[in-house]
């Protein structure tokens, strides 16, 4: 099926170290998240649906995970003929030498050759590790119908926030007039959701220059935008409106699994229109033992609960032994808690065991507690 | 390659399942929350590195077509691999004539075609894991002609009365094979599962339309006990039949129970089925869910209890669902309470209030209904 004139570039290179040991061994974009979905998820599954058929994924940083789990472009419907998901680490070319990606746009421009096979009237570059559901095709449209030269998705933030993001100022018809990033005294709360669309072919020039500057940082946010901004080039915001997190911290990442836990959470992700595609795994549906108590959860398939879980997520094959309690946590997969442990305002990272009778993670504490280790219980 | 290729067989004219099988073939039926019926046997194989596999159908083929699809999430490899679904044109006249053996005989062409030199057949209506690489093994070891399985049960009077039996001697020969009347507890009870050499298949499929054209794949198979040298293989572990409703109802409630659960999965012989791209199931503050397995996508805001809960279902606040099955995507809404159910697929329980029956003789609720 030919879809949009438009090839799909995730940026999932980085290591988000302030997951701490959630990211030692994989990259931020497949973390867990949600009960059976990786971060990366969002992403593809959304290009899926938004009719894209050509997503390059850049990775770098603990690739080997993500790579496997990305490539089989298949679990998110993108194996159509002329359609696929694309991994690509930094490689080895004739004319240069290997180098990591020395940021966002060095990524994109390392793999000019790769885009130029699709041979694409726009190029969209979306962020590998935030969690939200978009239509890129009615960005894309956006884009069109004001003939600009870039569009960059934005969501209104608090203003007392807005000195955290990198900030885009508008005049009325949405045209950016001036990007700052982090400012101190924010003018706008139109936040930079990292998300995209350029004209190819004037990014390629643009990428092309910004290689060979020896003064770039070879970041959109920092050389890019700016220097589509100094050549009068027309960038327009389009407004999102919806659930969108970036989940940098242990503490945003506890926060957007518990976010679904609303009953009317923002994200839905029962919607069947626009479904979040993820890794097929065989497991039994979950079960639910005689003397369970389940209040306010969210529970997927290969979870046993034998004990009491209340206002937690449980992702695929958590365990809950009987008298056990989850409180206020979220329980990685194949987590298993066994009989009369505690788990209070934590997150349990994937595999971890915590024994009989332990107890971890305190109701007052400010933060969420990451357990990535095993906790030794009665033996 | 593998010795042997897989089929996959209905049930005879004598098993009707109501309700539940006007809509679709037995092996089409939801199990256990999240699987169809037809994936055990299909699991089996492809478990079993037998990646040929002929599903046969013979009404209401929608549900198990959609189902089955490419195959490709049964893990049969894409190239060496092959699942079909082989159809027979029913005769309008008399459904007597609509038997395997028709089926099968309108499809010799396929069958004859097939490299590989033993079949090795199993029924899309029974619930069992069974390894039938082993099964193969042991049967070209035996030199026998043809090898069938069966279980052993002690309560033949009262279940599985619509099933064959196998009468053996002390060697485990078959000596004949007869219909489940429920005159003794100890019974053979046959596995609808052959092995045997492609060759003498089809030759019993030719001999079997020459002699009447009633007749089935056991009958033919049981008249020529005396001739050939045929076996049973007694089968070990998690055993069910789906041949009437009632069966379909205490399978389901059975696998509830998790030692009996564990006795028929086990992870390294994964049942798998067609993703539903379903999201966790969401458990609001007012639920009270005991003894139950859940499928993804559900919205529980009421109680359950001892029930098993398909894909999508909705149970609103102050609904009991005691006893029962849902299918996927039921709703049973606020205050309404349903013991000892089947809730057909996408059924709404809106404005009756009491949908009660006993566990002897379970109710159903058809599918798309409203009540």
């Amino acid at each position: 099926m030919k879809q949009n004139n438009m090839v799909a570039m995730i940026l999932a290179g980085g290591r988000g170290s302030r997951l701490h040991d959630l990211t030692n061994k994989v990259a931020k974009p497949a973390v867990s998240y949600g009960g059976k979905y990786r971060i990366v998820d969002f992403p593809l599954s959304n290009c899926a649906n938004s009719g894209i058929d050509v997503v390059g994924v850049l990775t770098q940083y603990e690739s080997v995970l993500l790579n496997s789990y990305v490539a089989a472009g298949r679990r998110w419907g993108l194996d159509a003929k002329g359609s696929g998901v694309f991994v690509l680490p930094p490689r080895e070319k004739a004319d240069a030498n290997l180098d990591v990606y020395r940021g966002t746009a060095d990524a994109i421009s390392q793999n000019i050759d790769f885009i130029d096979t699709y041979n694409p009237e726009y190029l969209l570059v979306l962020s590998g590790d935030h969690i939200y559901k978009m239509n890129y095709a009615k960005m894309l449209d956006y884009h069109k119908e004001n003939h600009a030269d870039a569009t960059i998705a934005v969501i209104g933030v608090p203003m007392r926030e807005a000195s955290r993001f990198g900030i885009m100022n508008t005049n009325d018809d949405g045209v950016i007039y001036e990007f700052e990033e982090k400012p101190e005294k924010p003018k706008s709360n139109l936040a930079s959701m990292g998300i995209y669309i350029f004209d190819w072919k004037q990014l390629r020039k643009l990428l092309v220059a910004d290689m060979k500057n020896p003064d770039s940082h070879h970041d959109f946010g920092k050389d890019i935008i700016p220097a589509l901004l100094n050549d009068g080039k027309r960038l327009m915001a389009y407004k999102f409106k919806g659930y969108w997190k970036d989940v940098g911290t242990i503490d945003s990442l506890w926060e957007a699994n518990m976010d679904l836990l609303d009953k009317k959470n923002e994200l839905d992700l029962s919607d069947p229109t626009w479904k979040i595609y993820t890794e097929d795994v065989t497991t039994l549906p979950h079960y639910v033992g005689a003397e369970a108590d389940i209040k306010r959860a969210f529970i997927t398939q290969g979870c046993v609960i034998e004990g009491e879980v209340k206002n937690s997520v449980l992702f695929t094959g958590a365990k809950v032994g009987s008298g056990a309690k989850v409180i206020d946590s979220v329980l990685m997969p194949n987590v298993v808690v066994e009989e009369g442990a505690t788990v209070t305002r934590a997150l349990v990272a994937d595999g971890v065991k915590i024994g009989k009778e332990a107890s971890v993670g305190n109701a007052d504490s400010e933060h969420i507690e990451l357990v990535a280790k095993r906790v030794k219980g009665v033996e | 390659m593998a010795k042997a290729f897989g089929i996959v067989n209905t049930a005879g004219n004598h098993i009707w399942v109501e309700g539940l099988e006007n809509y679709r073939t037995i092996g089409a039926f939801s199990f256990l929350g999240r699987y169809r019926v037809i994936d055990f046997p299909i699991s089996n194989f492809s478990n079993s590195d037998i990646e040929q596999i002929k599903v046969f159908v013979r009404r209401k083929p929608r549900s198990l077509i959609d189902h089955l699809g490419t195959g490709r999430h049964y893990s049969i490899n894409s190239k060496r691999g092959k699942l079909q679904v082989l159809f027979s044109e029913n005769s309008a006249d008399n459904d007597i004539y609509n038997t395997d053996i028709a089926a099968f005989y309108e499809n010799l062409d396929i069958i004859e075609r097939m490299h590989e030199q033993y079949v090795i057949i199993a029924p899309n209506y029974m619930v069992f894991v069974q390894n039938f690489d082993a099964l193969l093994q042991s049967h070209i070891e035996s030199e026998a002609d043809i090898t069938m399985l069966y279980h052993s049960v002690d309560n033949a009077k009262e279940a599985y009365l619509n099933c064959d039996l196998l009468n053996l001697n002390k060697q485990k020969g078959v000596l004949s094979i007869e219909k489940n009347r429920g005159t003794a507890k100890n019974r053979n009870i046959f596995m609808a599962t052959y092995v045997m050499k492609k060759d003498l298949f089809i030759e019993l499929v030719k001999k079997a339309r020459k002699i009447s054209s009633m007749y089935t794949l056991p009958q033919i198979v049981n008249r020529e006990c005396e001739e050939l040298d045929i076996r049973g293989v007694a089968h070990r572990g998690y055993f069910a039949t789906i041949t009437d409703f009632k069966s379909y109802y205490d399978a389901n409630l059975s696998l509830i129970d998790s030692k009996m659960a564990a006795s028929l999965f086990d992870e390294d012989w994964p049942i798998y089925t067609r993703t539903n791209d379903s999201s966790p199931t969401q458990y609001f503050e007012e639920c009270d869910v005991k003894y139950s397995v859940v499928s993804n996508g559900c919205l529980i805001e009421g109680s359950v209890e001892n029930s098993v809960i398909g894909r999508g279902c909705v149970i609103r606040k102050g609904a009991v669902v005691k006893n029962s099955i849902l299918l996927p995507g039921a709703l049973i809404g606020e205050d309404a309470r349903i013991e000892n159910q089947v809730v057909d697929k996408r059924a709404r329980i809106i404005h009756a209030k009491e949908v009660i029956a006993t566990p002897e003789k379970p109710g159903y609720v058809r599918r798309d209904d409203t009540l």
